[in-house]
């Protein structure tokens, strides 16, 4: 574990008078610095050996009407789970920053997106490409800007997203999307091919931009938790979680435990169909179609289960600011802890299965490897990056709900191939059937939820993370005036996810995308916002 | 082999085994029937995703597994919307899908029926008035049938879409 005063003193040695202030927020150290310093402090924090910082997320708010001014923030993570902010300010016209891209890689898609939202430019940025903004977005719409308005009507201008080209002999291109051979999300990936190996893939998304962010600052905070619901329907209550534990720790309600350990449990049955499915899905694009079948009728069970407790197979309406609106009956906990060993026996029957098949073994060995060095530099965790010797997980490392009562172990695999990450899956199911089964023994009596008193100071901002099914889910909440959210960060880790995709497929072959993608499953709702 | 014949043997029959629908049908209007008519016992769907938040993605997803299994009543998914005789929409339709979904429409031979899925195709749901959504998919093509629901369950879009069958 990593000190943090400690890490603190250490740059502040470092940098001298450089860090003009270094403060605690809820916990978190946050240092700030003149942006012309920035660059070199992040890279420091990335790079000392004592620190090793991974970006976790960067994100920017304007301050207005309070105070014309933005505001950038750094986050990130020292060692496994421990958090430090770094923080600057661009005052009156002020609009250009210095990029950190070309120190830390993992601020690639961040920098754009806040120049997109933004239209705050990093100098220094080897690719301002527009990010969300489609090329028929009109020039100088800033959606996040707080004198453009939500429901502002787009025009529409001419523009052409220049791909990045490989040029040569016998290479040529392959456009794939926005709309997809399946029931899939719309996405468009490039890839230039030389024979069959890939050479070069470019993942072109946002297509299902629908503002989400500006919509929250239109909801009084305790509303946020239905909009939170559905920036990916699959994370529904990650997602409605982690909204709520900032709200939490913004107004200072105390959740009863009761409550946490069923956030805990309803957490890890999301965690549960989630990973079944999953699993049939990866088998199925190697052409394994009975393990879809398996899976698929396994999954269903489960998210009729969740029906059957709450009324929504995807747990929507259970968070609520405070607590749980949801209660498990005795007769309920026994339902589950039987249905649960069931589960798990077909479950283990099915993985003997695929062990067992060589062919299935010999698609899924040496596929897609994400190389360690590759997921450490884009900031990559959950799933995939446990696959890929990434120690990483934010129930153990910043335990929130009920995890830190409980006990769990956090499967780790070296090849960041597909069946690594297949293999973190299934390991996770028997992980997340053993969480509940403890959970639901140990559930303790009491309230669900705890009455919102006070409201939070305006400008006050809180920051929360949980481990979603596919990995850490953040989310930054400043409130604003009159019971509304000022800003609303919200990080899907699959924004994180993606760009490394496009290293994880070099060298295969275009057939075999769609088993790489899907044993990555990333998000595409939740990266486009 | 045995492993897996064991298994099958042990899982036995599960389809069919869902709670009815408990929300009211969609209406399907009689010359929706009529123009479905000339497809008989099949229906082959393009889903197309506009900007959903991939709720309804997962419950069009779960009618293929074998507890609803709809292709027991004809009804398969394309790959293509060449190939399709209905599109389902989901999602509010964004400002960047706006163009793919006329697209689609186009491409799609007749009689291309069109069945709005989810609360945000039929009305943009809680993304209603955002700059980034450009209104529901009856503003861009027209629309058959609508189905309400947050995401409805997999129960009530095979029912509806049975309706649009004729049965
Ligand atoms: S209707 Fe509900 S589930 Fe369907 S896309 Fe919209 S928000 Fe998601």
């Amino acid at each position: 574990m990593v000190d943090i005063n400690e890490a603190v003193r250490s740059i502040q040695a470092t940098f001298g008078t450089k860090i003009r202030s270094a403060d605690r927020v809820r916990e978190i150290p946050v240092v700030t610095a003149a942006k012309q310093d920035i660059p070199a402090i992040a890279s420091h924090i990335h790079r000392a050996s004592d620190l090793r910082g991974t970006l976790s997320l960067q994100w920017a708010v304007d301050l207005r009407p309070r105070q014309a001014a933005y505001r950038l923030y750094y986050l990130f993570t020292l060692g496994r789970g421990t958090w430090l902010i770094l923080m600057t300010e661009l005052s009156g016209e002020d609009r250009l920053f210095p990029s950190i891209t070309p120190r830390i890689h993992a601020a690639k898609w961040y920098e754009r997106e806040i120049r997109d939202m933004f239209g705050l430019i990093a100098e220094g940025h080897p690719d301002l490409r527009r990010l969300v903004r489609h090329e028929h977005w009109p020039k100088g719409t800033h959606p996040l800007k707080k004198d453009f308005s939500w429901n502002h009507l787009m025009g529409r201008q001419d523009g052409e997203y220049h791909f990045r080209q490989i040029e040569g002999e016998g290479v040529f291109e392959v456009p794939v999307g926005p709309i997809h051979a399946g029931i899939i999300e719309p996405g468009h990936f490039r890839f230039s091919v030389a024979g069959e190996p890939i050479m070069q893939l470019e993942v072109r998304h946002f297509w299902k931009h629908r503002g989400v962010e500006k919509l929250f600052e239109n909801l009084m905070w305790s509303e946020g938790v239905a909009l939170a619901e559905r920036v990916s329907g699959d994370t529904s209550f990650g997602h409605s979680l982690c909204y709520c534990q900032a709200v939490e720790a913004l107004i200072g309600v105390e959740v009863p435990s009761r409550a946490e350990y069923l956030r805990t449990f309803f957490l890890e049955l999301e965690r549960l169909h989630n990973h079944i499915g999953d699993v049939g899905a990866i088998c199925n694009d190697a052409a394994y179609a009975l393990a879809l079948a398996h899976c698929g009728r396994m999954k269903e069970r489960i998210m009729q289960i969740n029906d059957s407790l709450t009324g929504s197979r995807f747990l929507r309406g259970v968070n609520v600011v405070g607590g749980t609106s949801v209660d498990l009956s005795l007769d309920g906990v026994t339902m589950i802890e039987h249905t649960l060993k069931e589960i798990q026996e077909d479950f283990s029957d099915l993985a003997r299965i695929l062990f067992h098949n060589a062919s299935l073994t010999d698609r899924l060995e040496t596929t897609g490897v994400l190389k360690e060095r590759t997921a450490r530099d884009h900031g990559v965790m959950g799933v995939v990056g446990r696959a890929s010797s990434i120690d990483r997980d934010v129930r153990r490392d910043h335990p929130f709900a009920a995890y830190g009562h409980l006990t769990f172990k956090v499967p780790i695999y070296r090849y960041g191939d597909v069946r690594a990450r297949l293999r973190v899956r299934i390991d996770e199911v028997h992980e997340t059937i053993g969480l509940i089964l403890q959970a639901l023994e140990n559930l303790p009596a009491g309230p669900i939820s705890t009455a919102m008193s006070s409201a939070p100071r305006p400008g006050d901002w809180a920051l929360s993370a949980v481990e979603g099914w596919r990995g850490e889910i953040l989310y930054f909440v400043m409130a604003g005036e009159e019971g509304k959210v000022h800003r609303c960060k919200v990080r899907d880790p699959s924004f994180v996810i993606w760009p490394a995709i496009q290293f994880a497929v070099l060298g295969n072959i275009i057939p075999d995308f769609p088993l790489i993608n899907k044993s990555f499953n990333l998000s595409y709702a939740g990266t486009d916002l | 082999m045995f492993r897996i014949i064991r298994k099958s043997l042990k899982t036995g029959k599960v389809t069919g085994q869902y709670p009815a629908p408990t929300q009211p049908q969609p209406e399907v209007s009689d010359t929706v029937r009529e123009k479905a008519s000339v497809l008989g016992r099949s229906l082959t769907i393009r889903e197309v995703d506009t900007g959903s938040c991939n709720g309804c993605e997962m419950e069009m997803n779960a009618l293929m597994n074998p507890v609803y299994d709809a292709e027991r009543f004809g009804i398969h998914i394309a790959a293509s919307p060449r190939h399709a005789d209905a599109l389902v929409v989901t999602g509010p339709v964004t400002v960047n899908m706006e163009r793919a979904l006329k697209d689609v429409y186009a491409a799609t031979p007749d009689p291309k029926l069109v069945i709005a899925l989810g609360d945000c195709a039929c009305d943009c749901g809680m993304f209603k008035g955002s700059y980034a959504v450009t209104g529901p998919v009856e503003r861009h093509i027209p629309v058959d049938v609508k189905i309400a629901g947050c995401p409805p369950r997999p129960s009530e879009i095979l029912g509806a879409l049975r309706k649009v069958q004729g049965r």
